[in-house]
C-alpha cells in the first residue's frame, strides 16, 4: 500500500507559505511601518573620521531648528551613565562617543525632530571638532609594539582582546618536522556586510503613566535586546517588551544592539513621546554588524603520496572598534574548530587571535554560520594548495582523507 | 522651515491632493502622508529597487524621485495590483513559485515584473533576469523569482478578464 505525500500530513508536498498573502498585497508590517500618535523622528550625527579625538560638540545651531525637540550627546548620556552599552561578546560598545571615536561611521550625536525633515536638518547642523588621530585598518600592525592603544576605556592596553585554541600545539609540531611534505598558505576570508534590504530601524515608546517601554524592533533577538535594553536603563526586564514584527531580511546583522535603538529609547524616555529612528542604507553599511575578515594561515603536513598527516592554522580576527560578535557558541572563535573538515587527520592545532581596529564592530554570524564558512574554505583551500605541491590528483588526495 | 507645494497625484486609479515639502521623496509620499506602506525604502540610492512603482506604467525607483515630480501624473504601487480582489497573475506567481521569503523586496519585484509583461507578454530566462536587473533580493530567491514571473506570464497568455492583464495602468 502507497501512501500519498499529502496523506502524511505534507511530507513530499509543496507547502503554502502562510505569511505570503499579506506579502504579495503590500500588507506587510515592517518596522519603518508602524505610525503612532504624536511620533517623533530621530536622526544621527555620525562621524567622518575613523580615529579622532572629539574636542567640541556644538548643538546651539540645531537647537535653533524649528521642529527640532532635543540633541543628545555622549557626555549627555554620559551624565545618566548610558554612553556605553554591553555587547554580545563580554565587550562594552559607545553608544554615543565621548572623547575620541575609533571608526568612520560612528554615532556621535541623536537629533530629535518633529518630523523627518526637522530632525535631518538638526543633524546637519551639529557642528563636531575632531582632532585625527593615525588610523589602524591592518590587524598585524595593529598588534605592533608601537601601535596606538586603540581602545582607552580598556584596563589592558593593548589591541589584543582573546586568544583561542583548540588542538594539540606540541604533537602537531612533531607531526610537520618529520613529514615529507608540508605546504603554507596565507589566506584572506574579507570583511563583507550581510545587507539585508531593509536597514535597521526602531520605534520605542515609553509610556510615562504606566512607566512600560514598547520597542518595536528590526530585531533576530528580541529575547536578548530586551535584556540589554534592561541592562542600559536600569528598568526591570518585565517594564519592557520588543516586538519584532516582519523583518526585511536579517542574515544575522540584525542580532547585535545598535547605538540607534539605544538613543530611540533614551530619547522617549526624555520626552515622553513615541520615537522613531529609520537607519539609511549608509548607515547600515558603515556602522552595523559586519562578518568575515579572517586573515588566515593554514598548514598541511602530509606523506609524498598524498595522505594529510596534520592541519596547523593560525588566524587573526579583526573584530574592529568593539568586539560586538554576536553568535550563539560559547567560544570566541565560534565553530571556526571544524576547519579540519571531513580529513582523517592525526593531529591539528587552531589558534585565533582577536584585534581591534578602527572599523565598525563585529562579527556576526552571516546567515548562521558561526565562522564554519571561514573554516570550510580554509582546509579546502589548503588541499587544493597541498595537491598541487604534491602534484596529485585533488580527488585522488580527498579521498584517500576522507 | 520649508515653504510647501501643492501636488496632485493619481495613485491607484484614486486621485489624491497634498501639501507637502518640496523636498519630500515620492516614497515618502506615498508610505508617510497616504499610508501606503506597501512600498519600501530599501537604499535611499535607487540600487535596490524595493521602492519601485510604475510612473504612468514605467517603473521608477520611487526613493529618488521627488513628489512634485510625480504631480498629474499617475502611480501605481503594489496596492494596485489586484482588483476588485482579484490577484494579480504576479501576486499568483509569487506565491505559487516561492518567489519570496521575507517580502521586503516583493512588491518593487513585482512592479517590475509587470512593467515587463506588458511589453513582452512572453519573456525568456535572459529577459527576466535583465529586467529585474535593477530590484535586489538578499534573500536569495532569484531563482524562483524568475519561475514567479514566469508563471505569471503563462496564466495571462492562458487566462482572458479575470487576470486584468494591465496592471500597470491605474487609470492610465
Amino acid at each position: 500500500m502507497s501512501v500519498s505525500g499529502a496523506e502524511l500530513g505534507g511530507l513530499g508536498c509543496s507547502v503554502k507559505r502562510k505569511e505570503d498573502a499579506r506579502f504579495i498585497r503590500g500588507q506587510g508590517r515592517y518596522v519603518d511601518d508602524v505610525q503612532l500618535p504624536n511620533m517623533v523622528y530621530l536622526q544621527l550625527v555620525r562621524s567622518p573620521f575613523a580615529h579622532a579625538r572629539i574636542t567640541g560638540i556644538d548643538t546651539a545651531d540645531a537647537l535653533e531648528i524649528p521642529g527640532v525637540l532635543a540633541v543628545i550627546t555622549g557626555e549627555d548620556l554620559a551624565a545618566a551613565n548610558l554612553s556605553w552599552m554591553p555587547t554580545l561578546s563580554h565587550d562594552q560598545q559607545m553608544v554615543l562617543a565621548t572623547e575620541k571615536v575609533l571608526f568612520q561611521g560612528q554615532e556621535v550625536a541623536a537629533v530629535v525632530g518633529e518630523n523627518r525633515f526637522a530632525a535631518a536638518d538638526g543633524a546637519a547642523a551639529v557642528r563636531v571638532d575632531y582632532d585625527e588621530l593615525p588610523v589602524l585598518v591592518d590587524p598585524y600592525a595593529a598588534l605592533a609594539s608601537d601601535a596606538p592603544v586603540l581602545r582607552e576605556d580598556r584596563e589592558e592596553k593593548t589591541n589584543h582582546i582573546f586568544h583561542w585554541e583548540s588542538g594539540d600545539r606540541e604533537a602537531t609540531d612533531r607531526v610537520f618536522e618529520a613529514a615529507d611534505v608540508t605546504v603554507s598558505q596565507d589566506m584572506l576570508y574579507q570583511r563583507c556586510h550581510p545587507a539585508p534590504i531593509e536597514c535597521c530601524a526602531c520605534v520605542a515608546d515609553w509610556n510615562t503613566t504606566e512607566e512600560h517601554m514598547t520597542v518595536w524592533m528590526t530585531s533576530q533577538a528580541p529575547h536578548a535586546h530586551r535584556t540589554v535594553f534592561a541592562l542600559v536603563a536600569g528598568l526591570p526586564e518585565h517594564k519592557i517588551r520588543i516586538i519584532s514584527p516582519d523583518v526585511g531580511g536579517g542574515f544575522g546583522n540584525k542580532v547585535p544592539v545598535y547605538p540607534g535603538y539605544v538613543c530611540s529609547a533614551v530619547a522617549s524616555l526624555t520626552l515622553g513621546r513615541p520615537v522613531k529612528w529609520t537607519e539609511d542604507r549608509t548607515g547600515n553599511l558603515s556602522s552595523t554588524g559586519f562578518a568575515r575578515d579572517y586573515h588566515m594561515k593554514a598548514e598541511l603536513a602530509a606523506t609524498k603520496e598524498g595522505k594529510i598527516q596534520a592541519l596547523r592554522v593560525k588566524t587573526l580576527a579583526d573584530h574592529g572598534a568593539f568586539n560586538a560578535a554576536a553568535q550563539p557558541s560559547k567560544w570566541p572563535a565560534g565553530l571556526y574548530n571544524i576547519c579540519t573538515g571531513s580529513y582523517d587527520l592525526e593531529n591539528a592545532f587552531v589558534e585565533v587571535d582577536g584585534v581591534y581596529t578602527n572599523k565598525a564592530p563585529g562579527g556576526i554570524a552571516y546567515r548562521c554560520s558561526f565562522r564554519v564558512t571561514e573554516a570550510a574554505y580554509l582546509i579546502e583551500r589548503a588541499v587544493d594548495v597541498l595537491a598541487d605541491e604534491i602534484d596529485a590528483d585533488l580527488r585522488h588526495a580527498a579521498r584517500l582523507d576522507v | 522651515m520649508a515653504t510647501t507645494t501643492s501636488v496632485s497625484v493619481t495613485i491607484n486609479g484614486k486621485e489624491y491632493a497634498a501639501d507637502i515639502e518640496a523636498r519630500m521623496l515620492l516614497v515618502h509620499l506615498l508610505r508617510d502622508e497616504l499610508g501606503l506602506t506597501g512600498t519600501h525604502i530599501g537604499c535611499d540610492t535607487t540600487h535596490c529597487g524595493a521602492c519601485t512603482v510604475l510612473l504612468n506604467g514605467i517603473p521608477i525607483k520611487s526613493c529618488t524621485m521627488f513628489a512634485v515630480q510625480a504631480n498629474g501624473q499617475s502611480v501605481t504601487t503594489v496596492e494596485g495590483l489586484a482588483r476588485n480582489g482579484e490577484l494579480h497573475p504576479l501576486q499568483e506567481g509569487f506565491s505559487e513559485e516561492h518567489g519570496l521569503q521575507c517580502g521586503y523586496c516583493t512588491p518593487g519585484m513585482m512592479l517590475t515584473a509587470a512593467a515587463l509583461l506588458e511589453s513582452h507578454p512572453d519573456p525568456g530566462e535572459a529577459e527576466i533576469r535583465r529586467a529585474i536587473s535593477g530590484n535586489l533580493c538578499r534573500c536569495t530567491g532569484y531563482q524562483n523569482i524568475v519561475k514567479a514571473i514566469q508563471h505569471a506570464a503563462r496564466s495571462m497568455a492562458a487566462g482572458p478578464a479575470s487576470g486584468n492583464g494591465e496592471a500597470e495602468g491605474g487609470e492610465g
